[in-house]
C-alpha cells in the first residue's frame, strides 16, 4: 500500500488477505467493486482475470482443493455476484473453503433497485456456509477475519462478504489489535468409542467406507494406517478417491451408482460399515433401505448433522479424524472375508478389450493414468467422462482428483484446472472434459492464453450429452431429447485461436503417441478424442435400485 | 404430521431470522408460527418456532445448530410426547 494514500476499505481488504497468506485471487471487475480493484493496483496479491465470474469461482475452488488453502474470488454487484453463485453452491456441496468478495452498490442506493443491484446477501443464504454484508467501515476488518475462520472451521465451506462501494472507499481510522473468534462453535458429544470397539471386534465382514472428509481432515495417513492395521476391505466415494492407495490389495475402488462390481457386492454383504468422512449420498447408496442391509454402522464425521441423517449410526464418533481414527485401530481376524473380497476383485476387474478401431475412453484414461507423472492433478467435468475418470484413473491423494461431487456441475473442470495449476505450478494438471461440459466455461481458454497456464485438456467427444443420452436410451425408451451435439465447434481450431496446441485423434492406434505428446508438452495443450456416441458407462445401478442389482450391459 | 415448538437462542446478527426460516423450509418443515424478541442488553434473540413435519425434529435441530450465530436450540414440547431434548451449540 502506498504510504501517501490513506488506507481505505479496499486497501484493508488486501491487507487482511495478505495476513491470511493469500497470494492469488480470481475475479472480474465492474462498477461497484472498482475501489477494490483500485486498491489491488497497490497490493502484492496477484489477481487472475477470468472471463466469467463462474470461472473465477471454480478457479478458486480448484485452487483450494489442489493446495489445501482457502480460495478467494471477487466479483462486482448484480450479475457479477449472481454469476458466482453456482461456484459457491458447488463449494458448499463439496465442503470447500472459499471466500467470495462481492461489490455492492453504495449503502445510500441499496434497496432502491439501483443499476446492477441485487440482494446477493439474501441469495447467498442457501449456497454459502455463512455470509456477511458490511454496513460500517469499522466492522470490515473483523468481518474479513471471521470469513476466513468460518471457511476453515469444522466442516469447511464457502463464505461471502458483500461490501458496498462507499465502504470500499471509506477511510480506515482504526485497526484491530486482535479479531474476534467464533464463540458459537458446535459442541460435539462424547465419542462412542467403547461401543464402537465392541462392534468392531465382533464384526466378521467389515468394510471401510471412505469419503471426501478424509482428505479435508488431512487424515490420509491415519485412514491408511487404519486400513492396514485392521486389514479391513475398503471402498471409496467419488470425493474420497486417492485416500486409500489404489495398490492396497483390500481396496475395491469406488462404490455406488457407477462403482465397481466388487465394491457394491462387498458392501451389500458386509456386517459392519466403518464410515469415515462420508454421508450416505444417494449416488452412493442406491435404494437407501436396501443399502448394506445387514450392516451395523460406525460413523466418523466432523459434522453432527450427518449422523443419523440418512442411515442410523450404531456408534457415532464426532470430531477430528486424525485424532479419532487411531482410537479404533486394531488387528481383526477376518482372513476369510479378505480372501472373499480379493476373489471378487479378481473376478470383476476392469476389461479394456474393445472391438473395432474406434477409441474406447476407459482404455485412454487407464493409459493416461499409467503415463502421467507422479502427483499429477486431475480435474473433471460432469458426465460419462467423469465416471470413466473415477473408474480408470488412479490417484494417490484426494487433492489430485478434483471433481464436482455433490453439485455435479458441468463447467467445473476447466476453471478448476486453472486454479489447481496456479496453486501447484510445478505439477502436471490435466482437465478431463466432455464436449458438453467444456462449452459451459469455454471462455476460460482465454485465461489460459493470457497467463500461459500449462493446463492439459483431454476432451472426450461423443457429440452428445452422453450421460443424459445413456439414461434416455436405458430408461426413457430411447427417446433422445435435446442430447445431440453434432454441431459442436471444431475444438482444435477453437483451442488454436487461444494459442493452445491441439490435435484430434479418432483411432486406437493414435492414442499412446498422442497422450505422450500432450503430457510432455511444456505449455497448454488440448487433446481431442473422438469416441463412439453409443458407448455407455458400466456398471450402472438404475435409479431406486439396490446396489447389487447393477446393469453391466444393455 | 408431528408438531414441535423449538426455542432458539441466537446472537442478534444480520438476517439470522432469515437463515433459520430458510433452513427450516429447506429441510422439510412447515412453519406454523413464530415469536421473536431481542434482549437489547445482551444482544441475544430468543425465537420460538412452531413447526410440523413427518421428519424427525433432530434433523432440523442439527441443521439450525450449524448456523454460525446460533447459541442453542431446545425442543420445548413434542407432539409424540417423548420429552424435551437439549442440544447446545
Amino acid at each position: 500500500m502506498s504510504s501517501s494514500k490513506p488506507l481505505t476499505g479496499g486497501g484493508l481488504l488486501f491487507e487482511v488477505l495478505e495476513q491470511h497468506g493469500v497470494e492469488h485471487v480470481f475475479g472480474y471487475p465492474g462498477g461497484a467493486i472498482m475501489p477494490i480493484y483500485d486498491a489491488l493496483y497497490d497490493s502484492s496479491v496477484k489477481h487472475f482475470l477470468c472471463r466469467h465470474e463462474q470461472g473465477a469461482a471454480f478457479s478458486a475452488v480448484g485452487y483450494a482443493r489442489a493446495a489445501g488453502k482457502v480460495g478467494v474470488c471477487m466479483a462486482t454487484s448484480g450479475p457479477g455476484a449472481t454469476n458466482l453463485i453456482t461456484g459457491l453452491a458447488d463449494a458448499l456441496a463439496d465442503s470447500i473453503p472459499v471466500v467470495a468478495i462481492t461489490g455492492q452498490v453504495a449503502t445510500s442506493a441499496m434497496g432502491s433497485d439501483a443499476f446492477q443491484e441485487i440482494d446477493i446477501f439474501g441469495l447467498s443464504l442457501a449456497c454459502t456456509k455463512h455470509s456477511f454484508q458490511v454496513s460500517n467501515i469499522d466492522d470490515l476488518e473483523d468481518v474479513l477475519h471471521q470469513a476466513f475462520e468460518i471457511a476453515l472451521e469444522g466442516r469447511q465451506g464457502p463464505v461471502l462478504v458483500d461490501i458496498p462501494k462507499d465502504i470500499q472507499q471509506a477511510e480506515v481510522t482504526s485497526r484491530l489489535e486482535e479479531f474476534s473468534h467464533l464463540t458459537n462453535k458446535v459442541q460435539l458429544p462424547l465419542a462412542d468409542i467403547s461401543n464402537a470397539i465392541d462392534i468392531l471386534t465382533h464384526a466378521k465382514q467389515p468394510i471401510l467406507y471412505v469419503g471426501g472428509g478424509v482428505g479435508m481432515a488431512n487424515a490420509i495417513d491415519e485412514v491408511r494406517d487404519f486400513a492396514n492395521q485392521t486389514g479391513m476391505p475398503s471402498v471409496s466415494t467419488l470425493k474420497g478417491l486417492g485416500a486409500i492407495n489404489a495398490d492396497n490389495e483390500n481396496y475395491l475402488g469406488m462404490l455406488g451408482m457407477h462403482g465397481t462390481k466388487a465394491s457394491n457386492l462387498a458392501v451389500q454383504e458386509c456386517d459392519l460399515l466403518v464410515v469415515v468422512g462420508a454421508r450416505f449420498d444417494d449416488r452412493v447408496t442406491g435404494k437407501l433401505n436396501e443399502f448394506a442391509p445387514n450392516a451395523k454402522v460406525i460413523h466418523f464425521d466432523i459434522d453432527t448433522a450427518e449422523i443419523n441423517k440418512r442411515r442410523f449410526a450404531d456408534a457415532a464418533i464426532l470430531g477430528d479424524l486424525k485424532a479419532n481414527l487411531p482410537l479404533l485401530s486394531m488387528s481383526l481376524n477376518i482372513s476369510g472375508w479378505q480372501e472373499k473380497v480379493q476373489q471378487m476383485k479378481a473376478d470383476f476387474g476392469w476389461r479394456y478389450d474393445h472391438p473395432g478401431s474406434k477409441i474406447f475412453a476407459p482404455a485412454v484414461l487407464k493409459e493416461m493414468s499409467d503415463l502421467m507423472p507422479k502427483n499429477t492433478c486431475i480435474t473433471t467435468d460432469v458426465g460419462q467422462h467423469q465416471m470413466w475418470s473415477a473408474q480408470h484413473i488412479s490417484v494417490d491423494d484426494p487433492c489430485n482428483f478434483l471433481t464436482s461431487g455433490g453439485m455435479g456441475t458441468m463447467g467445473f473442470g476447466l476453471p478448476a484446472a486453472i486454479g489447481a495449476q496456479i496453486s501447484r505450478p510445478h505439477d502436471t494438471v490435466i482437465a478431463v472434459s466432455g464436449d458438453g461440459s467444456i462449452m459451459m466455461n469455454v471462455q476460460e481458454l482465454a485465461t489460459i492464453k493470457r497467463y500461459q497456464i500449462p493446463v492439459k485438456i483431454l476432451l472426450i467427444d461423443n457429440a452428445k450429452l452422453g450421460m443424459v443420452r445413456q439414461w434416455q436410451d436405458l430408461f426413457f425408451d430411447g427417446r433422445l431429447s435435446e442430447t445431440d451435439l453434432a454441431d459442436n465447434p471444431d475444438f482444435c481450431q477453437l483451442a488454436r485461436s487461444f494459442e493452445i496446441k491441439a490435435q484430434t485423434i479418432t483411432e486406437k492406434s493414435q492414442v499412446t503417441e498422442a497422450l505422450e505428446e500432450m503430457i510432455d508438452h511444456q505449455g497448454p495443450y488440448l487433446l481431442h478424442v473422438k469416441i463412439d456416441a453409443k458407448d455407455n458407462v458400466w456398471p450402472l445401478v438404475p435409479p431406486n435400485t439396490a446396489n447389487d442389482k447393477m446393469m453391466e450391459s444393455v | 404430521m408431528n408438531n414441535y415448538k423449538l426455542i432458539i437462542m441466537t446472537d442478534d446478527r444480520q438476517v439470522v431470522l432469515e437463515r433459520i426460516l430458510q433452513v427450516t423450509r429447506y429441510r422439510g418443515f412447515l412453519i406454523n408460527g413464530i415469536n421473536a424478541q431481542v434482549n437489547t442488553g445482551n444482544q441475544i434473540a430468543t425465537i420460538e418456532l412452531y413447526v410440523s413435519s413427518e421428519r424427525p425434529i433432530e434433523l432440523l435441530i442439527d441443521q439450525i445448530n450449524k448456523l454460525i450465530d446460533i447459541k442453542g436450540v431446545k425442543v420445548d414440547n413434542k407432539a409424540d410426547n417423548k420429552g424435551a431434548q437439549q442440544h447446545s451449540a
